[in-house]
């Protein structure tokens, strides 16, 4: 048999050329006192990792990216495994197609678009509030815009069809006659679940929950829109270094820690998964 | 017993789905609301959708979004696919590195990949355009990719293609007959998630893209922090209609939920 | 002068300059005057050049722009406070404003600004300035007359906040008796933010955010720029009234700049002098709402009425008014850190 070379080859050339290197620059960068452009000094050093460490609020906001990862991670997964399962088993035929197709399709709208709808139907006297009051008879205020739900929803918004979409293919590749087979031997439906069923599903689940977890520590433009004064982040602090102020070199050591401290939990959790497989 | 959970699952999955397009919803309702401010009630008006049959950047962006997020789809899966067989079948020294280097592009925040694209294609001298555009893309929708069909390689059984290959099959056979039928359902998930990343790519296309001729997210991003959002929903709406009649087209031709 | 004058002198520059059809590559905010359909359209009539935009979202991002793509455009628009490393770092190259008809009749102090003209050559066109201070809802509140109304307890949940790190230090500073541009009480500034933090309700970041913010009734009072502010009003009819604090307020002067590498420098003169005329400028300002005009003559002809005459060609108000002068790298990242430690404390 021929070795891997000619199937990964093209994957990983292109993704050196459009994304490694690159991110190999902003490595550079990171470590240089200054960008060098228009006869700048600059000097290699350590100081921009220092900083994380210096200011203790960088760590605070972290952990507080970190928490919101996995709160929308465990919503998502919440929300969608079932999703997935209904899709995948229970229904058949043209309602099905009809219905993933539905499940992807808000997936391609704009995401910016989207979180502005949120802004509008999350707003006092907007779309949920006038819903509401023109439902009950009492005057309810709801503005649950510009809060840290608000950013919540957001997210698992533009997230979940991640869940639904890698938990249906893992889950419609499940055998029927596995699950046959348990249940004539006389196993619970609650052992059905738990020895066939999940350990089936968790492959497409863990992919998707890592689709999820991974972009939403770094995400800054739903925290910005949706969570107003709630809506500091690890991500809009690294935004401000390349917005606010020429500070490349800060910015990209703040990536870097980010995706370190992204990698060491999905390392964390990869024993986990496996062991339940 | 079971009817009764299926009730429940469907019913799920409506609330679900009722989740999912609450905002699609006020997006197309306030595409036709009157008030710029997205006052309510609704005053129905189609003056967004006039403004935007005049604009023709806004039509031009919206027709680059597409066919460049179509090549995307189509290179991205291509290679991604290949390269998660790759990662599946083999065993190789730096094999959980090339799985962990995944992550990069999708972790790290993409204004900085951006920006970091930006930077390092200036110093090669690749210009800014359209087949730059598609570069970034590609890069950053092959992850997805590898990771979804790695995913339902995972409970892929290898003695199938043992099977096939005793019998005789030659490479491309056992592709073609075995292994790729297997994967289709991930191929289209992944396809669908690389559309997506293209289609909604926002920082690549923004600092890669020529003057003038840019992608619809970069010219509703610029409509945005300007004040011309109901046109904005006008134009998301008559993509978001034209996709859903587009792919119900297309399931019925397919029928690829039915995949196995 | 009729309007036919003005195209033909704007032809007759471009054949004195001997100039062929050119496009004209334009780097500027969206929305910001220049991409005007109507004025890009009487202009390319006018002189056979085409104008095409492309578009920036911050200050840094613009540098990064001109940096990265040496030749690619040919008028880019600055704020008069980055005009000096623009220079500095070679992105641009000096204006010879001879043949230029509009220029005799820019403002002196404006034309003339330090940071627009220096070294004994032109570097930026001085174009519009503004000054951000004050916008309230007058359905909502009285006219405030200071800055101390972020921090007055009956506005509590109230306040509308640009989140940005230099701006929010520099009114700290403004209502701690400092001067913008010389800030040396920066503990004084800290208190000050910190304490403001719980009266904010909501960060705005574009003109959009605004807008649908105070029509929402999400807050009463808010900063905000003063060119904007007239938009809102005119443009959108909300009831929005600007005010300049008798604490002073920032000011800050657009210049229109020629990059270096530009092959189309007749051109871009030629377009950067269709932006500072007067026709041009009342149309955009009467029509869309615009920050106030560094042409003398152009200001005169707005009618009475006109915000940018009624308050900033108020020498009371423009007295209070400083500009903001380049602030330092370093004190850029210093006052970032403070704002993003401020918030993050107030999570």
């Amino acid at each position: 048999m021929r070795g891997p070379v000619p199937l990964l080859a093209p994957a990983y050339l292109w993704l050196t050329l459009a994304v490694f290197l690159p991110l190999s620059a902003m490595g550079f960068f990171s470590l240089v006192s200054d960008i060098p452009v228009g006869g700048r000094a600059w000097t290699l050093t350590l100081d921009n990792y220092a900083e994380f460490l210096a200011r203790p609020f960088y760590a605070q906001l972290l952990w507080r990216s970190l928490e919101l990862g996995a709160v929308v991670t465990g919503l998502c997964l919440l929300i969608g495994a079932p999703c997935a399962w209904v899709l995948a088993r229970t229904i058949r035929g043209r309602w099905r197609e009809a219905l993933f197709i539905l499940v992807i399709l808000p997936f391609w709208s704009n995401g910016l678009v989207r979180v502005f709808s949120w802004a509008i139907a999350l707003r006092g006297g907007g779309v949920l509030d006038w819903a509401v009051n023109a439902i009950l008879p009492w005057d309810v205020r709801v503005n649950l815009m510009f809060s840290w739900w608000a950013v919540v929803i957001g997210l698992v918004h533009s997230y979940l069809p991640y869940v639904i979409l890698t938990g249906y293919v893992a889950m419609q590749a499940i055998d029927q006659r596995l699950i046959e087979a348990a249940r004539s031997l006389g196993a619970s439906r609650r052992m059905i679940l738990w020895r066939i069923v999940l350990p089936l599903s968790l492959p497409g689940l863990a992919a998707g929950a890592v689709l999820v977890f991974v972009p939403v520590v770094g995400s800054f433009m739903e925290p910005r829109i949706l969570g107003g004064r709630a809506g500091t982040f690890f991500g809009t602090v690294i935004e401000d270094q390349f917005t606010a102020v020429f500070n490349w070199p800060l910015g990209a050591a703040l990536s870097f820690i980010l995706l370190a401290v992204v990698l060491a939990v999905l390392a964390a959790a990869a024993p986990i998964l496996r062991r339940s497989q | 017993m079971t009817a009764v959970l299926n009730a429940i699952g469907r019913g799920w999955l409506i609330l679900t789905l009722a989740f999912l397009y609450l905002p699609i919803l006020v997006m197309a309702a306030m595409s036709f609301n009157a008030s710029p401010f997205y006052r309510l009630p609704v005053e129905f008006s189609t003056r967004w959708y006039a403004a935007l049959m005049g604009n023709a950047a806004l039509k031009q962006a919206a027709w680059n979004s597409v066919w460049i997020a179509l090549v995307t789809t189509a290179i991205a899966t291509a290679l991604g696919t290949a390269a998660a067989i790759g990662l599946h079948r083999h065993r190789f020294p730096g094999r959980a590195l090339l799985q962990a280097a995944l992550y990069p592009p999708i972790a790290i925040p993409w204004l900085i990949t951006g920006t970091a694209m930006l930077v390092f294609f200036y110093f090669l001298g690749i210009p800014r355009g359209s087949p730059a555009v598609v570069v970034g893309h590609v890069a950053l929708a092959i992850p997805y990719v590898v990771i979804v069909v790695g995913a339902r390689l995972k409970g892929f059984d290898p003695a199938l293609e043992e099977a096939a290959r005793s019998l005789g099959a030659r490479p491309w056979q056992v592709a073609a007959w075995v292994t790729l039928p297997y994967l289709a359902p991930a191929v289209i998930a992944a396809a669908l998630f690389a559309f997506a990343v293209s289609f909604d790519q926002f920082v690549i296309s923004y600092f890669l893209a020529a003057p003038g001729d840019t992608t619809l997210p970069v010219e509703i991003y610029a409509a945005i922090r300007k004040g011309f959002t109901p046109e904005v929903n006008a134009v998301s709406t008559i993509v978001i209609g034209l996709s859903m009649a587009l792919m119900l087209l297309v399931a019925r031709l397919a029928r690829f939920g039915e995949v196995r | 002068m009729t309007r036919t004058a003005a195209i033909a002198i704007a032809g007759a520059i471009a054949l004195a300059a001997g100039a062929q059809a050119a496009e004209i590559r334009v780097l500027n905010w969206k929305g910001y005057g220049t991409d005007e359909p109507w004025a890009v359209a009487a202009f390319e009539k006018a002189t056979g050049h085409t104008v095409v935009h492309d578009y920036f979202n911050s200050e840094q991002e613009m540098l990064t722009r001109l940096r990265t793509n040496p030749g690619a455009y040919d008028v880019v628009l600055i704020n008069s406070a980055f005009t000096r490393q623009a220079a500095a770092e070679g992105l641009i190259q000096p204006i010879d404003t001879a043949g230029m008809k509009n220029v005799a009749d820019l403002a002196p102090n404006l034309a003339g600004n330090p940071e627009l003209a220096f070294d004994g050559k032109v570097w930026g066109v001085a174009w519009v300035w503004g000054v951000t201070g004050i916008a309230y809802n007058t359905e909502a509140m009285d006219r405030p007359d200071s800055l101390e109304v972020f921090w007055d307890p009956a506005m509590k949940g109230r306040v509308g906040w640009r989140d940005d790190a230099l701006e929010s230090v520099q009114f700290a500073a403004l209502v701690t008796g400092q001067s913008i541009n010389d800030i040396r009480d920066l503990d004084a500034v800290r208190d000050r933010l910190a304490r403001l933090m719980p009266q904010i309700r909501v960060f705005w970041s574009s003109e959009n955010d605004w807008n649908q913010f105070l029509a929402a009734g999400e807050f009463d009072v808010a900063t905000y720029w003063s060119g904007s502010a007239a938009r809102s009003k005119t443009h959108f009819g909300l009831p929005v009234e600007f005010v300049i604090p008798r604490e002073g307020a920032i000011g800050w002067l657009d210049g229109l700049s020629i990059p270096a590498g530009s092959a189309n420098v007749e051109a871009a003169k030629a377009f950067i002098d269709w932006m500072i005329d007067p026709e041009f400028y009342v149309k955009w300002d009467t029509e869309v709402g615009a920050p106030a005009s560094a042409n003398l003559k152009a200001a005169a002809a707005l009618p009475e009425d006109a915000f940018n005459r009624r308050v900033l060609g108020d020498p009371a108000n423009i007295a209070r008014v400083e500009i903001m002068k380049p602030v330092s790298d370093a004190d850029r990242e210093r006052f970032l850190a403070l704002w993003q430690e401020l918030k993050a404390a107030a999570q």
